[in-house]
């Protein structure tokens, strides 16, 4: 942080200055007068003016606390995530949908512990919801101590079906880090993914 | 008919396909979260492609926007109530071990209920 | 009648066989949680019905409308859902 805290700093409680608290706040109202505009359909100044002013009362009457959003922005890294997740959701959307025509009764699914390799709660938030969003992967259950996400996948065939819906989610989280880490994120998810042998990622994270 | 036209009748019928093999997973899974991945998410993918189809009818980009809307808030809240669905079936014991290769939470939780006793319960949280 | 029209009506008519296949699940049930899911994807169902209409009719007036089913599904699916949560717990 190179802003100079001056005297006004003092008198916010969160000894951040009050155009640093509206800065970090601007965005979300910022978005949220975006959709106001685009659900109107009608981009002229009074609605957007209207719309920035019904955001600003929402945000503040709903005193939502103020996360720290650390992000960085890798666009070709980005865009193969947007790539590698719309691939999936298509391909195993077919796959669960094949199974579901073709013998479901005998598809079986499987609950895999995957170890994270980032602490960062946004990529965090963001990985699960990703891996919950593509057809025949869910989150059951997230350990956020140890770090370990409990990943359920349905069409898992063979005695290689972990194995290979884990290397599918890691695979995402790896692109994710990739496109919106910071450079402190990629350090801690590099430090991770070298302490630990290739196959045997199941193991790592449950003996805390 | 104009190409568009024809890009609209395939990304319509598609999206309607997936939406409509969705269902028929959702009537002939025989576990619950099967059930649950074949009814939500190519519903997802369907209404996204149905999304889709039904901008190229549009007059312009402008009045497509608020359909993009309908698009991320669908991918907003899909996995939301996938994994609450999840996880509420797992607590509830709802989750048919016969139809799991491997349960690793489980395995998790028993190792955690022999190590403490007393402490954190890995599916209470 | 053009080649989009009968695209059109077999759309229709998938999506509203996809709502009856998901009215049979929602009366088997048998789980709770079964039920809370065919809410869902049925709310998903109108949406995409909804989708079609904006096809049809070429223009957005019904977009409001699909953001509210939306809305609607996804608060009370989840309330459903940790209702049952809830209940779980109690008898446990």
């Amino acid at each position: 942080m190179t802003v100079d805290h001056g005297s006004s700093a003092s008198t916010v409680p969160t000894g951040r200055p009050w155009y640093r608290r509206l800065g970090g706040r601007l965005p979300t109202v910022l978005w949220l007068t975006v959709m106001w505009v685009v659900l109107w359909g009608d981009p002229s100044p009074g609605t957007a003016v209207a719309g920035f002013a019904v955001a600003s009362v929402c945000y503040s009457a709903a005193r939502l606390p103020h996360i720290p959003v650390r992000l960085g922005f890798r666009p070709q890294h980005a865009l193969r995530l947007v790539l590698h997740v719309g691939y999936d959701m298509l391909l195993s959307s077919v796959r669960v949908a094949f199974h579901g025509l073709w013998r479901p009764k005998r598809t079986r699914g499987a609950i895999v512990a995957i170890p994270v390799r980032t602490d960062s709660d946004f990529l965090l938030a963001m990985f699960s919801g990703l891996v919950s969003l593509v057809t025949g992967t869910l989150v059951i259950e997230l350990n956020r101590n140890q770090g370990v996400l409990y990943v359920h996948g349905l069409p898992v065939n063979g005695p290689d079906g972990p194995e290979e819906l884990r290397a599918q989610v890691r695979r995402t989280e790896e692109l994710l880090v990739l496109a919106f880490g910071t450079a402190e994120d990629l350090e801690v998810f590099r430090l991770r993914a070298g302490e630990e042998p290739a196959g045997a990622a199941g193991e790592r994270g449950e003996n805390g | 008919m104009t190409a568009v036209d024809w890009v609209t009748a395939v990304l319509l019928t598609l999206g309607a396909l997936f939406t409509l093999i969705g269902t028929i997973g959702l009537v002939r899974f025989p576990t619950l979260l099967g059930r649950m991945h074949a009814a939500t998410k190519p519903d997802t993918v369907g209404l996204f492609l149905l999304l889709f189809g039904a901008a190229f009818q549009l007059p312009d980009l402008r009045s497509a926007a608020p359909l993009a809307l309908v698009a991320l808030f669908q991918m907003v809240t899909a996995p939301v109530l996938a994994q609450t669905v999840g996880r509420v079936a797992y607590s509830r014991g709802e989750t048919d071990e016969e139809h799991l290769v491997v349960d690793e939470l489980a395995e998790a939780v028993e190792r955690a209920r022999k190590d403490a006793p007393d402490d954190v319960d890995a599916r209470d949280r | 009648m053009t080649v989009l029209d009968y695209v059109y009506v077999s759309t229709f008519t998938m999506l509203g066989l996809g709502v009856l296949f998901t009215l049979y699940r929602l009366v088997r049930g048998p789980s709770v949680l079964d039920r809370v899911v065919c809410l869902n994807a049925i709310s998903v169902l109108v949406v995409s019905a909804i989708a079609v209409e904006v096809a049809v009719r070429g223009d957005t007036a019904y977009v409001g409308l699909m953001v509210t089913v939306a809305l609607l599904g996804f608060v009370g699916t989840l309330t459903a859902a940790r209702f049952a949560e809830r209940r779980a717990h109690d008898r446990g």
